[in-house]
């Protein structure tokens, strides 16, 4: 529901060929969208304390202590006088400094979940709309079927596969060395979560080629279309030169959002016990942890869930404003 | 066959569909070439082929050699105990259940196998030996098994291999949480690592994967304990679960200590409680010196109730409805709920068993028996039919070849020359011929007079006879019929009167708990929907019928009303109960998605009874206890039956 | 059109069939399964689970079968024993389905160990035996079958019969207050855009959609429920569709279980949930749908003819950009049916998502295909509609 509506909008939007210097037409308009650039500071500022983290954060990540589990909020450890600015988690581990690492993971897993989404999406999205006939039928027959994939068994299987034959799926070290030195995770950690990428965007694209195969079907009756098919132009070189640049504008939007609903599932799956485990900090598992305690500690779930609630307001937000910066027919 | 076949083919075909994505990034594993070479070598009356391998890689050739090669590192008993010595459980309990006062954390500790108040537990006067926190001398241990701490290193060597190992268990949060604190312990105190490997429960626990294939160094997982200890299967020699016995028996260590094995075997195989404790506590002695299995701490389990309650009887060994007869209220209300966080499936007892489901039978069908305090007390039962009552007894027969008996590994078969029985002097021989003497028990089972049907007909012969026809009816879709099968289903029982029955059993069964009444009756006067007697009604519909899935019959002190289903069941009094119809007009259980939407209802009086298995012993617990600090609710906090430990497998694959 | 839906119905059918089978062969594949309880059990003492036991149960659940035959039963009910024209076997009684008890091989290797392994069938199931067993009439004819784990051996249907209601109830009337307070807001953010309204509206909604539902829901039951029945306060029930006893309410009074005011009371806060987490959607796509038409040149010359504000937006561009939003509801109709599992578990609500959670977890697969099946089917049929509303709403787009 949420990604159908989400994602939907730009399916209204049409475009046309732009001329120069349009990025900075963009950015004017962009910069009028107050709560957009508030968001996209707020993003920037997590995303560098992130990067950050084993150099800002006061405490070492796993530092257990049975002696201050659960302490509030700016409360001062008992036995060292040390200050934990957003207090303690069940362990007595700082929140601050796991809210921080665990941001790597998080955010890290968004933006390829999205950016592999976006790509797959695109591609199969242009060569449905552009070419239609049987290659049209055939992958809108593939994106319902996929759409149909119930994803909680898949990534139950997914996992319980990957715990039994830690080696049977092999994942290159050249993606697995960056992707374990990105997110501060040991490398059967980055395993698992190379999987749960690949799993969110070979599951996740459908949306993203719906969208693309609206806009290719609407451009591609334009004029300047059928002249330039006139004109003799090969498919590549207009499917290049002016079916994606028009249907461009909208995918950013829908990137914006798609990280939005990359980094929920991210949560939601690290949430359910599927995802990172414990010790390794994610928003998610953070938050299942916290949930539990929440009667007890009604705060607790909000330290985790307060950059997740301010990531996902904030793409919110951004996508917004591209949306609007992106409309063309918003001459300023 | 479709389920052991056709799953690796399935699963393949997932793999076809991932891995040319990832081969094509990075490359598969090689599999190993092993050439096999299928011969034909014996063909007997059950279809075994003794196929021969031949491996042409040799490594490959170790694969054969499953489980006899000791664990480098725990193979070394010194290592083992000084794990145990490492390991700071106190502090184990306390990041799980932080919210006890110290002394009820020091009431979880376990030193065996069996919990502190249990009547066959050993003491160090016993002669356990026990392992309190002591880094010092666990650091000692390593040290003289050779495992040292170079300078600067935290993690102990030996001939440059590392102190590590993997420690597999589930990923409940339970688990993540005191998990996470071992791993530190063990690393900061002793320098011993662990990589810690959280599984799915289905995984962990699956038929053919985690503990059953042995597939771990460090396992950590419950055993549930039960008022009587059994235990054979989980600790004899005989029960090593290996590719070449199928995988059977339970006990994932790989351990085999002669003198445990005989004292827990010894233990199983005798009715006489003195001498089973006696047996116990030699087990425990062998069972703590060896340390194959770290017993941490028993769980916790809470329950909490409305204060306008009276008579509730929470305990460990027994659900909460078992008195249910008996409870009242204070006010002058005359409902009692019950939330439930999980739905029977059926009413149906033979094919259902979890806890919910046997709560509401105890309010539908009443208790012959209960198990309170890890120990047995009469009910519907007019008296436990021990051999000191006189009402069973043990006797001593002569068998020959062509009697049906019961073996040694627990199944009725028909003896004859290589068949293994226990003899009446506890031996375990193999027959070859003439006869043989043997225990054979014989016991008659009384019900207390005048049960009466909830529908007002009395108690009856042939309802007693539908009883055990029923349960040992192959097709009414119980899981085992063991129990039948130890006394030759209906024919081994003798139903004398409307509250009596006679069982003989087997000669060589042995059940520790004969006393118990193992059969209770089916209303045979009840019609079905399409106008049959319930007795007339084959076994195979039984599942079936909403009169026994559904709404059931019962003479227990409920009647069901209504179940709607995903939402509640809801019980009236029985005016025919036997002991007096109960005081309390309702009773219904209320289901609940999670333990936090069901105390949220307690919290707000919306349910009245919260008990261990809804509860459990997470946070929500100290939510409870809090509000019962406060005294808007009553709590009781106790040590469960269920216990943590962690198995260490003393050979690699 | 009448050949393209002919074909679309067609094509719609084989992706119903091919999602049918991944869905079934990834149910069968997940570690656990109906006979993890077996094999725990299967060594505990007075317990025992012989190979008999095991192949029964396995029969029961019909995992004696093979997984081709296992689905073909399940979609279409077939094979139900021998299939035989005038007298001729097509397939004839011995015909091997499945196993009931694996095969057992000894491997011996070079160094002398051994080892067992199954392999091979030492007792085979026939079509022959599929004839005394019952048989769904499969659920492509619409028969569900019976329930394997949830409510053992009574039928999917009753079980999907009981929850659908509140389904249905819950999710329409939280979709329909989410478009009707969505479609109003998103309208005037349009008209008002970067306006302090503007901003106001868009920020609330996005609280909304940002804040995960469980969350939302369990903090709503600690304040609205726990803290302020504490408070002495009026109160709102903290789950369930409805009360088992009576209850009373501060400054409400007493309430009835089962009452009009006890299921209004306790359907309050799932609904407000639900429509707080959707709203945001509604509202950006009228927004941005609007925000389009009001640029439009037909708009821009009804305001040069000097028609009036209210009415360029009402009757010009309005209608215009209620047009895509009409593709949109297609969409909706796969939730109205599947329910939100969240939700429903905090606000114990007999819901389908729940019954989805549960089936999967308690491996109750019938009850779990069944739903999934519905879904799957109602996805389609959601694609298939919007499909053919984009080319009535642009005509420019051909069916082809």
């Amino acid at each position: 529901m949420a990604t159908t509506t989400s994602v939907a909008p730009e399916t209204a939007e049409r475009s046309q060929p732009r001329s120069e210097g349009q990025w900075a037409v963009v950015f004017r308009r962009f910069r009028r969208h107050r709560l957009a650039m508030i968001s996209l500071a707020v993003l920037v500022i997590i995303f560098i304390a992130s990067l950050l983290a084993p150099w800002i954060a006061p405490f070492p990540r796993d530092d257990i202590g049975l002696n201050r589990v659960a302490l509030p909020p700016m409360s001062v450890d008992p036995t060292n006088g040390r200050l934990h600015i957003l207090g303690t988690d069940h362990l007595g581990r700082d929140f601050f400094t796991r809210v921080i690492y665990a941001a790597r993971v998080s955010l890290m897993v968004a933006i390829s979940v999205t950016t592999l989404v976006a790509i797959i999406g695109s591609i199969l999205g242009l060569l449905a709309g552009f070419f239609g006939g049987w290659t049209d039928t055939l992958i809108s027959r593939v994106m319902e079927f996929v759409a149909t994939i119930p994803d909680l068994p898949i990534l139950l299987i997914l996992s319980a596969i990957m715990i039994q034959n830690a080696d049977l799926i092999v994942l290159p070290s050249w993606i697995i060395g960056p992707v374990a030195w990105i997110m501060a995770v040991p490398l059967r950690e980055a395993t698992q979560v190379t999987l749960l990428i690949l799993v969110l965007a070979s599951l996740g694209w459908v949306g993203v080629a719906r969208l693309m195969r609206g806009m290719v079907l609407q451009v591609r009756e334009m004029q300047y279309i059928e002249s330039a098919r006139a004109l003799g132009g090969a498919n590549a070189w207009i499917l290049g030169k002016h079916v994606f640049p028009n249907a461009f504008p909208p995918l950013i939007v829908a990137f914006t959002l798609g990280l939005n609903a990359a980094l929920v599932s991210e949560v939601a799956i690290s949430f359910l016990g599927f995802g990172v485990q414990d010790p390794t900090p994610t928003w998610g598992n953070m938050m299942g942890f916290a949930t539990s305690y929440m009667f007890n500690h009604p705060w607790m779930p909000l330290i985790p869930g307060l950059p997740i609630f301010l990531c996902s307001l904030a793409f919110n937000f951004v996508g917004d404003g591209l949306r609007d910066a992106l409309d063309p027919r918003l001459k300023i | 066959m479709a389920r052991f076949l056709k799953r690796p083919a399935a699963m393949v075909a997932l793999m076809a569909l991932i891995v040319p994505i990832l081969a094509a990034c990075g490359g598969a594993p090689a599999a190993p070439e092993v050439v096999r070479e299928t011969v034909v070598v014996v063909q007997t009356a059950e279809p075994v082929r003794e196929t021969v391998v031949v491996v042409a890689t040799p490594e490959a050739g170790a694969a054969g050699g499953a489980f006899t090669t000791p664990h480098p590192i725990l193979g070394d008993p010194k290592v083992r105990q000084a794990i145990a010595y490492c390991t700071n459980r106190p502090e184990l309990i306390q990041s799980v259940y932080s919210y006890l006062t110290p002394e009820q954390q020091q009431g979880l500790l376990m030193d065996t196998n069996l919990p502190k108040t249990h009547w066959a537990v050993a003491t160090e006067a016993d002669g356990i030996v026990t392992y309190p926190f002591d880094p010092e001398k666990g650091k000692a241990l390593l040290e003289e098994a050779g495992w040292t701490l170079a300078e600067g290193q935290t993690v102990r060597t030996k001939d440059g291999a590392p102190l590590t190992l993997e420690f597999t268990t589930t990923n409940a949060q339970f688990r993540i949480t005191w998990a996470t604190v071992l791993e530190k312990q063990l690393l900061d105190n002793c320098g011993i690592q662990i990589i810690r490997k959280h599984a799915p429960a289905s995984w962990w626990f699956g038929g053919a994967s985690g503990l059953r294939r042995r597939d771990f160094e460090l396992g950590a997982f419950a055993w549930v304990g039960e008022a009587d200890p059994a235990g054979r299967t989980l600790y004899a020699c005989d029960q090593i679960p290996l590719p070449d016995n199928n995988w059977n028996g339970q006990n994932y260590m790989g351990w085999c200590n002669e003198a445990a094995s005989r004292a827990i075997t010894a233990a199983n195989n005798t009715l006489n409680r003195e001498e089973r404790i006696k047996n116990y506590k030699a087990f425990q002695v062998e069972f703590t010196k060896d340390m194959v299995s770290l017993p941490l701490f028993q769980r916790l389990e809470a329950y909490g109730w409305n204060k306008a309650l009276q008579n509730m009887k929470p305990d460990p060994t027994e659900y909460i409805t078992a008195n249910a007869y008996e409870w009242a209220r204070s006010d002058n209300e005359d409902t009692i709920i019950l939330g439930f966080t999980q739905e029977p499936a059926s009413m149906f007892t033979l094919v259902e068993s979890a806890a919910v489901q046997r709560q509401a039978a105890q309010l539908v069908g009443g208790v012959l028996t209960t198990q309170y305090s890890y120990d047995f007390q009469p009910v519907l039962q007019d008296g436990l039919a021990t051999i000191e009552s006189g009402k069973a007894k043990n006797e001593v027969v002569e068998v020959k070849e062509g009697d049906i008996v019961w073996d040694a590994t627990g199944a009725a078969v028909e003896l004859k020359p290589g068949v293994e029985l226990v003899n009446s002097d506890g031996e375990t021989i193999t027959y070859e011929s003439g006869t043989v003497k043997m225990n054979q028990l014989t016991v008659t089972y009384d019900l207390i007079e005048g049960i009466t049907w909830s529908d007002g007909e009395p108690l009856k012969q042939a309802d007693l006879e539908l009883g055990v026809k029923i349960a040992c009816d192959p097709d009414s879709g119980a899981v085992s019929y063991t129990f039948c099968e130890s006394h030759q289903g209906a024919e081994g029982v003798n139903v004398t009167s409307d509250t009596s029955y006679t069982i003989t059993f087997l000669p060589g069964v042995q059940w520790p708990t004969y006393f118990l009444a193992p059969y209770g009756g089916y209303p045979s006067h009840q019609t079905v929907s399409d106008g049959r007697k319930l007795a007339d009604v084959p076994a195979k519909e039984w599942a079936t019928l909403p009169e026994v899935a559904e709404t059931p019959l019962g003479y227990g002190p409920y009647i069901l009303k209504e179940w709607n289903k995903g939402q509640s069941m809801v019980f009236e009094a029985n005016p025919n109960f036997v002991l007096g119809e109960p005081k309390v007009k309702n009773v219904i259980i209320q289901f609940f998605a999670d333990t936090n939407a069901a105390v949220a209802a307690l919290l707000t009086g919306e349910v009245d009874i919260l008990e261990k298995a809804t509860l459990g012993a997470g946070p929500e617990v100290e939510t409870v206890l809090k509000a019962a600090a406060e005294g808007k609710i009553e709590a009781k906090t106790d040590a469960s039956p269920t216990w943590e430990h962690m198995d260490m497998n003393l050979f690699v694959r | 059109m009448t050949t393209y839906l002919v074909r679309r119905l067609f094509q719609m059918l084989i992706v119903t069939v091919l999602s049918a089978m991944l869905g079934y062969s990834l149910l069968y594949l997940a570690p656990g399964g109906p006979l993890l309880f077996l094999q725990q059990m299967q060594n505990t003492g007075q317990n025992r689970v012989t190979e008999e036991d095991i192949a029964r149960i396995k029969a029961r659940y019909e995992l004696d079968l093979y997984l081709p035959v296992r689905f073909t039963r399940w979609l279409i009910g077939f094979p139900r024993g021998p299939v035989q024209i005038f007298g001729v076997y097509l397939l004839p009684p011995d015909t091997v389905v499945g196993c009931a008890i694996p095969g057992q091989v000894r491997l011996r290797y070079p160094d002398g160990t051994v080892e067992i392994v199954e392999e091979g069938c030492a007792r085979p199931v026939t079509l022959a035996d599929l004839e005394e067993r019952r048989t769904s009439r499969g659920i492509l004819f619409g028969d569900f079958g019976l329930s394997q784990q949830i409510a053992r051996d009574r039928p999917v249907s009753d079980l999907l019969m009981s929850r659908l209601p509140y389904t249905l109830w819950l999710m329409g009337v939280s979709t329909l207050l989410a478009i009707l307070i969505g479609v109003p807001v998103g309208i005037y953010s349009a008209v008002r855009q970067y306006s302090r309204f503007d901003y106001a509206m868009t920020t609330i909604t996005f609280i909304g959609s940002s804040l995960p539902t469980l969350f939302m829901g369990v903090m709503a039951i600690l304040i609205f429920s726990v803290l302020a029945k504490d408070a002495g306060l009026p109160y709102l029930p903290s789950g369930g569709a409805q009360a088992v006893r009576d209850y009373t309410i501060p400054w409400i009074g007493r309430v009835e279980a089962g009452s009009l005011l006890d299921r209004f009371l306790r359907f309050i806060m799932p609904v407000s949930v639900l429509t707080f987490f959707n709203i945001a959607g509604w509202s950006r796509f009228v927004r941005a749908s609007m925000l389009e038409v009001l640029r439009q040149d037909y708009v821009r010359t009804a305001r040069a003819k000097g028609v009036r504000e209210q009415l360029v937006i009402t009757k010009h561009a309005l209608r215009n950009a209620l047009i895509p939003f009409v593709t949109l509801l297609a969409g909706v109709l796969p939730t109205l049916v599947a329910g939100a599992a969240i939700t429903e578990s905090v606000f114990n609500w007999p819901g389908m998502g729940r019954l989805l959670v549960d089936s999967l977890g308690r491996s109750d697969y019938t009850v779990a295909m069944a739903i999934l099946f519905i879904s799957t089917v109602l996805v389609l049929i959601g694609y298939l509609i919007s499909d053919i509303l984009y080319t009535i709403v642009d005509p420019r787009i051909r069916l082809s």
